[in-house]
């Protein structure tokens, strides 16, 4: 499982946001990445994910059946090749029930047609069963109902986007936002889920104690580059990951 | 000659209409939303100017100041009685459409329940006819053109040039950043919405003196004014005046050459094809 | 009574139009203003084809549709992806088009002078208009629970997230494009329906049928009744349609000269609801209704389910 970026640059007004000459990511189990401010971390996952059109580069996937050009696809297709990204800023379905939310993003696109008038059952036991036991893992005020807060709606998103089994998830800042006890149990899911081999994941994260915690590996993302990438040891210990980022 | 002919008579005929461009674009370009009643400024212009000019007994020419200004006044009350109200719920770009739709049923056949659903005319100065570069034109015409250009030439001079008109591009552009420079966006917002029922009227009233005044006259040309400022690209009043001349040359030409159908079809089509690869994408 | 027939044969016509673009704008949000255009396509199609070539009523309905859904499929991918205000004006452009190419195509249509006359399908047979009311009854009120199942159904679930967040939809791997393609062809079809089973209640058809007024009125009843609600459209249209256009014109004792200035009073009671409705209650008089999901069979033990 890879997915590699090679020469990938983003310029927005002649200014150069991100300039990657070759990077794999996915074959790390949990990986990190990190940066100051401006870096360029959300708009690099952009670009992976083909939310934003790279001004130049290729993105490759290959999640086991064969590599995958990015570069053409639409972004419901990435996703349907298995490379889904979390929101840094929240973003839901406000008609939707939690639930329903869940239920939506588990339902493969096949079963949406025009034939699904006329289903039994609009939800599978398994989806159901599904949907069912990972709300009540954790603490929403409102279960058969919406999401209330903030908080919850990004937690929602995490379960969305945990919930449509992707092979490679990208979770953008999943900390901002969501309280210390929530992020530990979200992590310790994921991380748990990586072990068993049901996908790979790479956070991007300011919350460096949670990136020393969880991954196994780490990237160091600076002015558009990634200048360093490591172990978390290798990554904590590096000199210019400390000038650059960690203010020593 | 064609050519020549096409532009002179696309002049012509593309006067009112660039008036009309221009205001709708104002609105568009301030609240970003299109308003479809503002047909109703175009109408009540001509109205006004049949009240001053008709049941007054006024010369044409002094109707028409008070006309413009009565139609400026229209278009700040239903902003401040409607739009603004409804803008400050929320209500998205869609919907103000179709609450303008509202706006416009209103005042149209409340208009019509008014003063009858008849036509009307207005008592036109004395038409002397004239020769220009081998064509013909009524003095009239040749009026209602030159005020065009003034009024073209006035509202780029103001939207370029002057404080309110960088006011207004600021809300337009910013709204939060504008506010915090200390803009009073009310006042600007009434200004902008004064000028362009007053440039609305002013179409209205050279249209109704051409042909004649009825209460569709607004709602008829409404759709190619939409074109025009959707094919000028998400409101430049300076692309505004432009597409709003090449709509009425263009208009001019195909008439000429083909059946007057075809040239709506053809303007049509353009516009659905400008939708097409220019309207802003969703996902 | 034949003049009644014909008045509520009309406005179930006017009932699955508006329960058409709840779909398409309260289920899906596009924003169709071209809903004449659609319309006028079946009815059209379906009167070239019977009064020019002969061919029985049905078998021209179901071809003229087709062109509908063809029409629609073809603007949906020029235009559906862009923001709704484009949507909005290019239907618009293209109902406008529709009519002018039925005036300027003449020889096809009958351009201005018309085109007739289509007759209801039973031959000489008594009550042939009730007859066909009902079938009209039918196909609506097929539409109408077509249009609940669709709310019910996955297919239903992934409209509205697209309506809500088309881009977080397809992050999720959902072809939000082609969904709406296919529903808006399917839709526009329908009201090429529709367009033809209107043809034997016109029995003469002129372009000025085609005018943007029926639009118009379609919206302001579902806007009324409530665009996100099933029963919507028929609530909204009773309130209009039946209040005005049947009730009040038909029955109400008003004086020879006033009468000319009711179809006036009408409009502008409508721009005048309309306004406050976006106003104040932009859900409309029903409001948004909830899928209805069928209880699973293990809750009946008592196992917590949702409502």
């Amino acid at each position: 499982m890879r997915l590699e970026a090679q020469k990938l640059t983003k310029a927005c007004h002649a200014h150069e946001v991100v300039n990657i000459k070759k990077v794999p990511f996915g074959s790390g189990g949990l990986e990190g990445l990190i940066g100051p401010n401006g870096a360029g971390k959300s708009t690099l996952m952009g670009l992976l994910t083909r939310r934003i059109a790279p001004t130049s580069g290729d993105i490759q996937l290959d999640v086991g059946d064969g590599v995958h050009k990015l570069n053409p696809l639409k972004s419901y297709e990435v996703a349907r090749i298995g490379l889904i990204k979390t929101n840094q800023r929240i973003q839901g379905f406000d008609s939707l029930t939690i639930k329903d939310s869940l239920r939506l993003a588990a339902t493969p696109p096949k079963d949406e047609g025009f034939s699904s008038l006329f289903s039994k059952m609009r939800d599978s036991d398994e989806i159901e069963d599904k949907v069912a036991r990972l709300v009540e893992a954790f603490p929403f005020t409102d279960r058969n109902g919406y999401a209330m807060s903030g908080g919850e709606k990004k937690l929602v998103d995490i379960l969305r986007c945990l919930i449509a089994q992707p092979k490679l998830l990208l979770m953008d800042e999943p900390t901002a936002g969501l309280p210390d006890d929530i992020t530990r149990m979200v992590m310790d899911m994921v991380r748990q889920k990586v072990a068993d081999g049901e996908m790979r994941v790479v956070v991007v994260e300011h919350d460096l104690p949670m990136i020393w915690e969880y991954c196994d590996y780490v990237h160091f993302l600076s002015e558009g580059t990634i200048l360093f990438e490591g172990t978390p040891e290798e990554v904590k210990s590096n000199r210019v990951v400390a000038e650059k980022y960690m203010g020593v | 000659m064609l050519l020549l002919d096409s532009i002179f008579i696309g002049l012509l005929e593309a006067s009112p209409l660039i008036l009309a461009a221009m205001g709708f674009t104002l609105i568009f370009y301030l609240n970003g939303f299109m308003n479809i009643a503002y047909a109703e400024s175009i109408t009540f212009g001509a109205y006004f100017a049949i009240l001053f000019n008709v049941v007054l007994g006024a010369h044409f020419y002094l109707a028409i100041v008070p006309s413009m200004l009565l139609s400026g006044a229209l278009s700040v009350a239903v902003y401040l009685g409607i739009f603004r109200p409804a803008l400050n719920r929320g209500v998205g770009p869609t919907e103000m459409i179709i609450l303008s739709v509202g706006v416009s049923f209103l005042l149209r056949y409340g208009l019509i329940l008014a003063v009858g659903p008849v036509n009307m005319f207005l008592n036109e100065p004395n038409i002397t006819y004239l020769q220009f570069l081998g064509m013909g034109a009524t003095n009239l015409q040749l009026v209602a053109l030159v005020l065009v250009l003034i009024a073209a030439g006035t509202l780029y001079w103001m939207i370029y040039n002057t404080g309110l008109g960088e006011q207004m591009r600021g809300l337009a552009n910013n709204h939060d950043l504008a506010m915090a420079s200390g803009i009073n966006p009310h006042r600007t917002s009434v200004a902008i919405w004064f000028i362009a029922g007053c440039a609305g009227g002013l179409s209205g009233i050279f249209s109704g003196v051409f042909a004649q005044v009825t209460p569709y006259m607004g709602w008829n040309v409404i759709l190619i004014t939409m074109l025009v400022t959707i094919v000028a690209g998400v409101g430049s009043v300076r692309g505004a005046v432009v597409a709003a001349v090449a709509a009425g040359i263009l208009t001019a030409f195909i008439t000429l050459v083909t059946k007057p159908l075809y040239a709506e079809v053809i303007l049509l089509t353009m516009f659905i094809a400008v939708l097409t690869f220019r309207g802003a994408r969703t996902a | 009574m034949d003049y009644l027939i014909f008045s509520f044969s009309l406005m179930l016509v006017y009932i699955g139009l508006a329960q058409l673009l709840h779909i398409q704008f309260g289920m899906a949000g596009i924003p169709n203003f071209g809903v004449v255009g659609f319309w006028g396509l079946g009815l059209y199609g379906t009167g070239v084809l019977y009064v020019t070539y002969d061919v029985p009523l049905f078998i021209a309905i179901a071809i003229a549709s087709t062109l509908s859904a063809a029409v629609g499929y073809a603007l949906a991918l020029l235009v559906l992806q862009r923001s709704g205000q484009a949507v909005l004006a290019a239907t618009l452009a293209l109902s406008a088009i529709i009519a002018t190419l039925i005036v300027s195509e003449k020889d096809i249509t009958g351009g201005v002078q018309g085109l007739g006359t289509i007759k209801f399908p039973f031959g000489d047979m008594d009550g042939r208009n009730i007859v066909f009311m009902v079938f009209i009854l039918i196909i609506v009120a097929a539409l109408v629970w077509l249009s609940a199942k669709l709310r019910d159904s996955r297919m239903g679930r992934q409209l509205v997230a697209i309506r809500d967040n088309e881009e977080l939809a397809a992050s999720l791997g959902k072809d939000t494009a082609s969904t709406k393609r296919w529903v808006f062809a399917v839709t526009c079809g329908m009201m090429g329906v529709l367009g033809g089973m209107s043809a034997p209640l016109h029995q003469f058809l002129v372009p000025y049928q085609l005018a943007p007024s029926l639009t118009f009125a379609v919206w302001i009843a579902l806007v009324l009744g409530g665009k996100g609600h099933n029963l919507g459209a028929i609530v909204g249209v009773f309130v209009t349609f039946g209040l005005f256009d049947i009730l009040i014109e038909t029955y109400a004792p008003v004086p020879a000269e006033q009468a000319i200035l009711l179809p006036n009073f009408k409009l502008f009671c409508y721009g005048l609801v309309l306004i406050m409705i976006i106003m104040f209650r932009p859900r409309g008089m029903l409001g948004e209704d909830k899928p209805k999901v069928r209880a699973r069979p293990a809750e009946v033990e008592g196992v917590p389910h949702e409502t």
